[in-house]
């Protein structure tokens, strides 16, 4: 009984104030669109540069006699102590053995005129190492330095996996910045629609006082009025990113979608975490000039 | 509501006993309905608006309070609503001590007193019905009761027949009217009225005078702050004067001026 009085005068409020209660919803619209599209395209994005980064890969290459003129060829024994060892850092995600002869089969693949004319098998045998992070290349480095006995090298992707692991984070501040940038605007948007709501209606919130109409009975209907724009809006901006994302997303080229396994968060979440900061979007703001313009 | 007789009498000079209403809400039955003790309002920094005032009001009378502008008036009135804190003194309104009333009280004081004011303040986009209804809705009232009390209390003021007329669809007396019947269709023990006739001629305002007499004579207390020089002195009714803040008269039959 009580709700559906504080629902029609919320609702006979938004109707009265059509013009500004439309620009409030518009504007919540406009800014969830844009969060929303920046959780797509950042949290696909971080996907991405995550994919990448899994796939830095640090090479430990073993003695030959030809490079490691003092050692000589690494000894077995050796390479199994590497890769015992190296298979026990916790960085560590993956350890292969690429025996020399499999180096050759590979090189041969890919670039079959090169292998043909070679005399002999130039390659060593090394340990593929795949980390959990990108930044653990480095400490891997750093955990093999000095290099054990029989390792003539230890190599990564250098520069290139510096750059991405500051591109990676970069990414992710402006995303943060850029959504935290938005949703204050959205907020202090429905903040000023219900000031002018309130203002239009300081006659009605002088007589609700009057005849004892209790402070939560007059601030209801601007509280649910705040909540319906923010709903309103977020729902609005779910229905938007659908179409853009069905319209948009296959008209892109086939292998931004397909490679490196990059997937943006499930489109479900993504509305419910909208419809969520919607619903908060809109008690902050109304609550915020509730109490300032609406002393009771 | 039942005792308001539908028959407008003359404006009387009948003094009449104090009957008890429909105090719910209320506690201390024999407590006066309002009981000002040694009162000062200061409106910071130094404007003293009100200043040492006494005075009681028992259930039932009809009192006009009087003075010139900025004599203090107003205060009073905002006083009585809890809308202003007294600086010193203590308010007693139906035995309740306002200056100890916690902010959460409020609403239900003011569901026991009924306003009534010189600029109406109806809500200009609902009919007159649906300003009354207003009012009894605020509080919670059931949707049955509210059809059946509105219509009542409005035919009561002697609009029946307007009831889904706009306020800017009616004279201002009609307005007033409404207003009043907003006032007391809850039927509350007592009635404040800051200058219901301020905007009103001469003719409209005695039909006023006659319908707020009518509503006292069911037994609910009446104050009224008037600058109606006439209406007071053809009623004869209990008189406080204010001057600077001070009380300079309180007569049981006063006329607008000392004599």
């Amino acid at each position: 009984m009580r709700f559906r009085i504080l629902a029609a005068e919320a609702w006979r409020s938004l109707a009265a104030n059509m013009s500004t209660t439309l620009a409030a919803t518009v504007t919540v619209l406009i800014g969830m669109f844009l969060v929303g599209a920046t959780i797509g395209v950042g949290t696909w994005l971080l996907s991405w540069s995550d994919n990448v980064e899994r796939q830095l890969v640090v090479n430990v290459y073993f003695c030959r006699a030809l490079s490691c003129p003092n050692a000589g060829d690494a000894k077995q024994s050796e390479m199994d102590k590497v890769a015992n060892q190296v298979s026990q850092f916790p960085e560590v995600r993956n350890v292969d053995f690429v025996s020399r002869e499999e180096a050759l089969d590979i090189m041969e693949k890919r670039t079959p005129e090169l292998v043909a004319g070679l005399p002999s098998n130039p390659l060593p045998d090394k340990l593929k190492v795949t980390v959990r992070n990108g930044r653990d290349v480095f400490v891997l480095k750093q955990r093999l330095t000095p290099r054990p006995a029989g390792v003539e090298s230890v190599e990564y992707g250098g520069q290139t996996a510096r750059k991405i692991v500051k591109f990676v984070a970069l990414i992710g501040a402006v995303v943060v910045v850029a959504v935290l940038l938005l949703l204050l605007a959205s907020m202090l948007l429905i903040a000023n629609t219900i000031r002018l709501s309130i203002f239009s209606r300081r006659r009605e919130i002088e007589v609700m006082k009057l005849v004892g109409a209790t402070n939560w009975f007059v601030r209801g209907p601007f509280m649910l009025e705040g909540l319906i724009c923010g709903v309103v809006g977020a729902v609005a901006a779910v229905l938007l990113l659908f179409v853009t994302k069905t319209v948009v997303v296959p008209a892109l080229p086939g292998d931004v979608e397909s490679s490196s396994g990059a997937e943006a968060w499930p489109f479900v979440l993504q509305a419910g975490v909208l419809l969520l900061i919607g619903l908060a979007l809109g008690a902050a703001g109304s609550g915020l000039t509730i109490r300032r313009f609406l002393r009771i | 509501m039942q005792d308001l007789e539908l028959k407008s009498p003359e404006l009387p000079a009948v003094e009449q006993t104090p009957t008890t209403n429909g105090l719910d809400g209320f506690s201390a039955a024999e407590a006066a309905m309002i009981l000002f003790e040694d009162v000062t309002k200061v409106y910071e920094p130094d404007v003293t608006a009100l200043n040492d005032v006494s005075f009681v009001i028992e259930k039932g009378e009809f009192v006009f309070i009087v003075g010139a502008s900025g004599s203090g008036k107003s205060t009073l009135v905002r006083l009585l609503l809890k809308e202003l804190e007294a600086t010193k003194g203590r308010i007693f309104v139906g035995g309740r001590e306002l200056t100890r009333l916690k902010r959460g009280k409020v609403p239900m004081l003011r569901r026991n007193i009924g306003c009534v004011f010189q600029d109406f303040k109806l809500l200009s986009d609902r009919t007159a019905y649906e300003n009354v209804a207003y009012a009894l809705r605020v509080q919670g009232e059931g949707r049955n009761s509210i059809r059946r009390k509105v219509p009542e209390v409005l035919s009561l003021v002697g609009l029946a027949d307007k009831m889904t007329s706009y306020p800017d669809q009616l004279s201002g007396g009609e307005q007033q009217r409404v207003s009043i019947a907003r006032a007391v269709v809850n039927h509350p023990p007592l009635l404040v009225c800051d200058e219901p006739t301020g905007n009103l001629d001469p003719d409209t305002s005695v039909g006023i005078m006659q319908l707020l007499y009518r509503i006292n004579r069911s037994g609910t207390t009446i104050l009224m702050v008037t600058h109606d020089r006439e209406m007071v002195d053809k009623m004869r009714r209990r008189v406080i004067g204010l001057e600077d803040g001070r009380l300079a008269r309180d007569e049981r039959r006063g006329g607008y001026e000392s004599e």
